[in-house]
């Protein structure tokens, strides 16, 4: 029996558990009864509960209660009662091989099999039906779920801060309270990491210490919580939960180049304290939001849906994996917004929470009826379904203009089918082979007579297909009369070579170079080219494909491209499946002595070329002229698309989503896609609402939003409270934050939890209040303690954890240490242009961008993680993170005894440091900088012993060796 | 408060001036639990160690390990499939059976037939067990390379070189446990060593070779200038540590120092071939220079592993270059003079020195090459999942055996088939684990390396 709440359309949102019920009768204690228990009940027990029941379900199917066989599996239901000829149990234990044979290794006996039958014949009775499931819980257990409760509004057991007093009370149950307060100067260290991942400057430690007002401490937090670097700081952990990335994380990590809004936006979010559930409403909705919203929040709007934008691809060709995504992105959001895994009931009902496969697919419809950007993948480069974002409308329709006359030109070009011109029948005047890096010259023994209209082709072909095929040609084709001219290939072309094809010695001669694709038929290479690569000088043609290709090197120097090309030099490169052809129209009746050389110019590439010279008949090159006009004209509209291309404003882009095309998606069975079932209105889980979308009102995301975001929801502010204090003391008072459910660990402090849930509610969801409110606690304020044997994992905060600095945190101090952290905000990465994209699962996105700013800002991609992220564990930016591992690894020493940047760092504070008067005020002056503290004795005779002995001032490498101890010192790395 | 008051003030907070030495060692002294700490296995499995050895890009296994003789008469043949490769790809309308490059002979005392195409692994082909009923999930390159090494096909999860290396630990606190020698950065890029959900101590190092085989392993000081400045950093952490027992990270880190020290001097030394004889670095092929690259790797993975690295994966060639001859098959010629000799010389090295007892060899590919083309004679062979072939030898593993086959023309594996999860759960249960009970607890759910499949193949154990 499974609930059926889908025909309710979502009014006024109650989350009282709606669960509707129809509780079968009690049964009668009849015969049947008895057959069950007796017969029945045992023989499904020992044979098929195993592999069907609450532990596994193979094939979709459950015999645990009668609801499960009702339901049955992928197949369909597992029986039909008083029908046991029709009933699929019946076959698979008859073992009549028309379903598969059950059990699959024990033949029931024929007693079982009659029994079975019989239980079937007289109605398949089964008592089994009392406890009604919603996925792993039991209705009932659902209702009663700590978590599903709405958020109570307890009294805090004593006066004084409501924080402490719930923590006092459970402490001194167990005779325990809290460490008294921690010095100031640890306090004002802890704190400033804490809200702003940042040290303390010298000087502000200095102003700390001596503001004796009895605020100072207040004043500090509102200072922090004021500056830009509590953004920074906060929306990191905000990102680490969204899963951000600066890649789509499909085969070939294609760089999303404006994913950054979104990180910008969650910082700028942060920084002007957002409300909560406005914040949360946007990430779900904005784009619906902005529709309504003051034209200066559209935009913020519209850029915040990168949180479901986001979401990982998958795959070769990631349009084809958006089943994932859509998983992926149905996980994030129940995880991070409601601690809940809703992704666990994609293949099957969740085994431990009440979610159901069909809640799953309510939400998938709502995610299938929205647009998610595109980012292009290896199957379709191209990037779609950017949003436009407001005020760029000029430019959009600006581009607009240009886009449609660049679909005519395309469409006009298509129209201009090339005639099929065959060069094959020639006949052969030469051939060889050329080895990897050798060269060969080009030779036809006798002179050779060209009638007018007849053609030497000279064709080079690939050995095998490495494709480094780069060919250095030089063609040479004289006149044996004197009187007539005579021809080079690569003195005619090297300075004219992609103003046509084909291309004339001079202006207005005949064109008589030629130069074909030879895959199949002919075709004039159709690609002009000039500064490949970049490289100024470097023209030539190809085909619509990279290769074939011709290029001239016609700069006087040598380039560096694919191979080295030297100086005025003409080069052709085949295809990896066929040709390229140099072909002469003879402008004249002539004979010519025809030379040249063939040279493999890519040494390395492990194969060599081959090639061919032959004398195509004039009947064959009939067409050619036809042909070369042709490509005029599509020259020519090349050229006008190229400068339609170039003029094309970029108008402000987003990677966000926007409305698709609302339609209910079908539960896919076990997960596969291909394997449809019943089509599930689209809708919130039951547990929270049950409720469905309306008709007429779009993909439902909006109505997503409002109910995520809703006062009166039961997970979302009691999830992110409990994260703010995770991220405070280190552990959440719910330890499992990003799980709630039935395999979440339950709150230390419910009633604490429940306070600060309605505390964060009630004041209008701000967090920095939130912050402020906690940060001034005693616990929070405490020292560190010695570990208590009556609570060793300090679940009663009785001390103040320490903790190792984050990787961000790491990096960020380097920088500020050594003065040259950059405090701007970043934008976009400085990804290749998108037009040059090319990636594939061979080739994929790879590159690290560094500059000085804040480690937030750096690139993070996904299928080749951030060396240094990786090293100190940042954030899995393929999955939602709600904690970070301190892994202490030996690989992390390293980076600390070697890296290049840690030693410069290093050696930058010792600049710093070195400019004081003398040895002790600069060992003094680079405690103060690294510790914000001066060294105590003991540490400066441990430093001292590294510097020169007898020195009264230390230049910046003489002081280097101590900075470098200083900042990789536990102090430094570790916050009280 | 002055500077002299702020002085005394910190001073006292800190607990007073201590002495440099004493502490440090005190503090030392006290191990605490060590992700890495040698563990145990579920029973007493006969592996220790494995090296793990993969062929990126797809091995044609009908041109190396499974011969199919109808192959060869019946080239040319047209044939009917729903192949994932080839639905619905222009000119890929009709396919034919395609006549491998390579001749099969019986090798070794088992005669088991392997290619001309690996003449040298025939030749150890006594010591293996192959399979050629291997099939994956997946037939793209990204996809097909993330499943052989996590079990997932779509998703970032720990690689089995992390699984295990969870499971027992490593035996060389100056070594990571999880070592991949890889000079190119194969499909899917870090995530086929990731220690993903597991701490992060299982994560694979890699050894990209040259100066800098892993990431600041090469001193940027002189060893006495470092040894000084780690001296210093034990006895100011000393001093830090006393009164912070609370906090075991704290010494721990301290300690990574001393390991990473020791590490500057194992790796390189672990690396340095030159004390390899010339006997057998000829073992290994290293004096042809085409093989030179491999077979130093293969030696490196022998002297790792006997330097107690628990997991060694060994990468021939990376995401381009590599065994994914769609042009020309005669590519995999080329490739196979890169690494037959260097595999063979590596398991004949092994069993030589008495270390195959206890250390498991596994050679795989992501997938095969069809069987077919769109021409027969087209040169190329495509991806193809639903069979190939895959070895295993040494600790445990029955000798000269063949298990299961894959159908008259290579096509589909019929007799026994080993899907990849069932290949992972083989391999654990060498090392000595169930797999259905090596778990990790993450996000709510217990995952496995198996996901929620695999079958040990009880027939290739010894």
């Amino acid at each position: 029996m499974i609930m059926s709440c889908n025909n309710k359309h979502m009014k006024h949102t109650n989350f009282a558990i709606i669960l509707a019920l129809a509780i079968y009768p009690c049964s009668r204690a009849d015969e049947r009864d008895n057959h069950f228990e007796s017969r029945i009940r045992p023989l499904l027990a020992k044979h098929c509960i195993g592999c069907h029941g609450p532990e596994k379900q193979k094939g979709g199917l459950r015999l645990d209660d009668k609801s499960g066989w009702t339901k049955g599996g992928d197949t369909g239901p597992a029986l039909l009662p008083g029908k046991p000829d029709s009933s699929a149990l019946m076959h698979a234990v008859k073992r009549d091989g028309s379903v598969a044979a059950m059990p699959p290794k024990q033949v029931l006996s024929p007693a079982e099999i009659q029994a079975l039958e019989r239980w079937i014949l007289d109605g398949a009775h089964d008592p089994r039906n009392q406890v009604a499931s919603l996925g792993g819980m039991s209705v009932e257990g659902a209702k009663r779920w700590w978590s599903f409760q709405p958020v109570s509004k307890p009294t805090p057991p004593e006066n004084g801060h409501p924080v402490d007093a719930f923590l006092k009370a459970k402490l001194k149950a167990k005779g325990m309270a809290f460490q008294k307060t921690s010095t100031p100067h640890d306090l004002l260290r802890r704190v400033t990491y804490d809200l702003t991942g940042l040290p303390p400057t010298a000087e502000e430690m200095e102003a700390y210490l001596a503001d004796t007002t009895p605020n100072a401490y207040g004043k500090a937090v509102d200072r922090l919580l004021a500056s830009n670097a509590y953004g920074e700081r906060w929306g990191r952990h905000w990102l680490d939960l969204a899963r951000y990335a600066d890649t789509a994380g499909e085969n070939t990590d294609h760089p999303l180049p404006h994913a950054w809004r979104y990180r910008n936006w969650v910082i700028d979010s942060f920084n002007s304290d957002m409300p909560f559930d406005q914040f949360v409403k946007a990430q779900v909705a904005g784009d619906l939001l902005a529709e309504k919203a003051p034209e200066k929040d559209k935009a913020g709007l519209i850029v915040a849906t990168g949180f479901l934008a986001v979401a990982r691809r998958f795959d070769h060709d990631t349009d084809k994996h958006m089943h994932l995504t859509f998983e992926e992105a149905i996980d994030t959001l129940g995880r991070t917004f409601m601690g809940m895994s809703l992704g666990c009931a994609r293949c099957h009902d969740h085994k431990y929470d009440p979610i159901t496969t069909s809640d799953y697919y309510s939400l998938y419809g709502i995610l299938e009826s929205t647009r998610f950007p595109f980012p292009g993948c290896e199957a379709k480069m191209q990037p779609r379904d950017m949003v436009i974002l407001p005020g760029n409308e000029q430019q959009v329709a600006e581009s607009h203009r240009i886009d449609s006359r660049i679909s005519q030109i395309d469409a006009e070009k298509a129209r201009l089918k090339q005639p099929i011109i065959q060069l094959k029948d020639g006949k052969l005047l030469a051939r060889g082979t050329v080895a990897d890096g050798s060269n060969q010259a080009l030779t036809v023994e006798s002179p050779v007579t060209l009638k007018l209209g007849e053609m030497l082709l000279l064709a080079i072909s690939p050995l095998t297909n490495h494709g480094a095929d780069s060919t250095r040609v030089e063609f040479k084709i004289k006149a044996t009369d004197p009187a007539q001219p005579s021809w080079d290939l690569k003195n005619d072309t090297i300075d004219i070579l992609h103003t046509g094809n084909p291309v004339g010695v001079r202006k207005g001669s005949p064109r008589v170079w030629h130069f074909f694709d030879l895959q199949k038929d002919a075709k004039l290479l159709s690609k002009s080219l000039v500064n490949i690569l970049g490289k100024p000088g470097l023209n030539g043609w190809q085909s619509e494909a990279d290769t074939p290709s011709v290029m001239v090197n016609s700069t006087p120097s040598e380039i560096k491209a694919f191979t080295s090309l030297p100086a005025r030099t003409f080069f052709a490169h085949p295809s990896p499946n066929g040709a390229v052809g140099i072909g002469f129209l003879a402008p004249v009746a002539c004979q010519v002595n025809v030379s040249g050389i063939i040279a493999d110019a890519h040494p390395g590439g492990t194969d060599g070329v081959a090639y061919t010279l032959t004398l195509v008949p004039a009947s064959a090159t009939e067409n050619l002229p036809a042909l070369s006009e042709q490509r005029e004209l599509v020259s020519r509209l090349e050229a006008e698309r190229a400068q339609l291309l170039a003029k094309r404003p970029n108008p402000d882009l987003a990677f966000a989503v926007a409305e698709g095309k609302p339609a209910d998606a079908a539960i896919q069975i076990r997960g596969e896609p291909e394997k449809k079932g019943p089509v599930v209105p689209r809708g919130m889980p039951t547990l929270l609402a049950g409720t469905t979308v309306p008709p007429g009102v779009g993909s439902g995301r909006l109505e997503l939003a409002q109910l995520l975001a809703s006062p009166n929801h039961p997970l979302t502010a009691r999830v992110m409270v409990n994260r703010v204090w995770q991220y405070h003391f280190g552990n959440g008072i719910v330890r499992t934050s990003s799980d709630f459910g039935a395999r979440g660990l339950p709150p230390t402090h419910p009633e604490l939890l429940d306070w600060l849930a309605r505390y964060f509610i009630d004041d209008n969801f701000s967090l920095k209040r939130l912050h402020k409110l906690i940060v001034t606690s005693a616990a929070y304020q405490q020292g560190n303690g010695p570990i208590d044997d009556r609570d060793p994992d300090n679940q009663l905060l009785g001390r103040f954890a320490r903790r190792r600095l984050s990787a961000e945190e790491i990096r960020d101090s380097l920088l500020r240490i050594s003065g040259v952290l950059d405090r701007s905000a970043g934008t976009q990465h400085p990804f290749p242009p998108e037009n040059t994209w090319g990636f594939t699962q061979h080739n994929p996105f790879a590159a690290v961008y560094d500059n000085n700013q804040r480690t937030v800002y750096q690139m993070v991609t996904r299928n080749r993680r951030h060396p240094f992220l990786a090293l100190f564990d940042g954030a899995d930016p393929n999955t939602t993170t709600p904690d970070r591992q301190a892994t202490t690894v030996p690989t992390q020493a390293l980076f600390f005894m070697n890296d290049p940047f840690f030693h410069a760092s290093a050696l930058k504070l010792a600049q710093r440091a070195s400019e004081a008067a003398d040895v002790n005020a600069q060992i003094d002056k680079l405690y103060s900088l690294s510790l914000q503290r001066l060294p105590l004795d003991a540490e400066r005779s441990i430093v001292l012993q590294l510097a020169p002995t007898g020195a009264t001032r230390l230049d910046a490498a003489s002081l280097a060796p101590v900075a470098r101890v200083v900042l990789t010192s536990n102090a430094f790395l570790s916050v009280d | 408060m002055t500077m002299s008051n702020r002085r005394n003030f910190i001073r006292s907070s800190l607990g007073g001036s201590l002495l440099y030495s004493g502490i440090a060692t005190d503090l030392l002294a006290r191990q605490e639990a060590d992700a890495l700490a040698p563990r145990g296995a579920h029973f007493p499995g006969r592996a220790k160690k494995v090296i793990f050895v993969f062929f990126s890009g797809g091995v044609s296994h009908v041109d190396s390990f499974d011969p199919k003789p109808a192959l060869y008469c019946d080239h040319g043949k047209q044939l009917s499939l729903d192949h994932p490769e080839t639905r619905g790809r222009g000119g890929y309308e009709k396919l034919f059976l395609k006549r491998p490059n390579w001749t099969f002979k019986p090798r070794g005392k088992s005669g088991i037939e392997v290619s001309d195409l690996f003449p040298h692994i025939g030749a150890q082909i006594d010591q293996c067990a192959l399979i050629r009923s291997m099939h994956t999930s997946h037939s793209n390159h990204f996809n097909a390379t993330l499943g052989m090494h996590t079990g997932s096909f779509a998703f970032s999860r720990p690689s089995i070189g992390s699984w295990v290396s969870y499971g027992l630990g490593t035996e060389n606190s100056n070594l990571p446990s999880f070592m991949v020698l890889a000079p190119q950065m194969p499909y899917a890029g870090t995530q086929v060593w990731a220690s993903d959900f597991l701490p992060g101590a299982h994560q694979g190092t890699r050894v990209q070779g040259g100066d800098t085989p892993i990431a600041n392993i090469k001193p940027s000081l002189s060893i006495d200038q470092q040894r000084r400045e780690i001296d210093a950093l034990t006895a100011i952490d000393a001093l830090h540590g006393a009164g912070r027992s609370d906090a075991p990270f704290l010494a721990a880190r301290t300690r990574s120092f001393r390991t990473a020290f020791g590490m500057e001097s194992a790796l390189p030394e672990a690396m340095d071939l030159t004390q390899e004889s010339a006997e057998t670095k000829q073992l290994y092929g290293i004096e042809r220079p085409e093989a030179r690259t491999f077979g130093q790797l293969c030696l490196t993975a022998r002297r790792l592993v006997e330097r107690g690295v628990r997991f060694v994966e060994l990468i021939h060639t990376g995401s381009s270059g590599n065994w994914d001859s769609h042009g020309n098959m005669a590519d995999h010629g080329t490739l196979a003079g890169q690494s037959d000799q260097p595999v063979a010389g590596l398991i004949a090295d092994l069993a030589r020195r008495g270390m195959l007892d206890d250390v498991l060899v596994v050679w795989t590919s992501e997938f095969g090459r069809t069987p077919f083309n769109n021409t027969a004679e087209n040169p190329g062979r495509e991806h193809h999942n639903w069979a190939f072939s895959s070895f295993l030898a040494g600790a445990g593993v029955r000798k000269g055996y063949v298990h299961g086959n894959s159908d008259e023309y290579g096509v589909r594996a019929v007799e026994k088939p080993v899907h990849v999860h069932d290949f992972h759960a083989t391999i654990l249960h060498l090392m000595g684990f169930d797999h259905e009970k090596l778990t990790y607890r993450h996000a709510g759910r217990d995952y496995r390396l198996t996901d929620i499949a695999g079958n040990v193949v009880r027939d290739v154990l010894a």
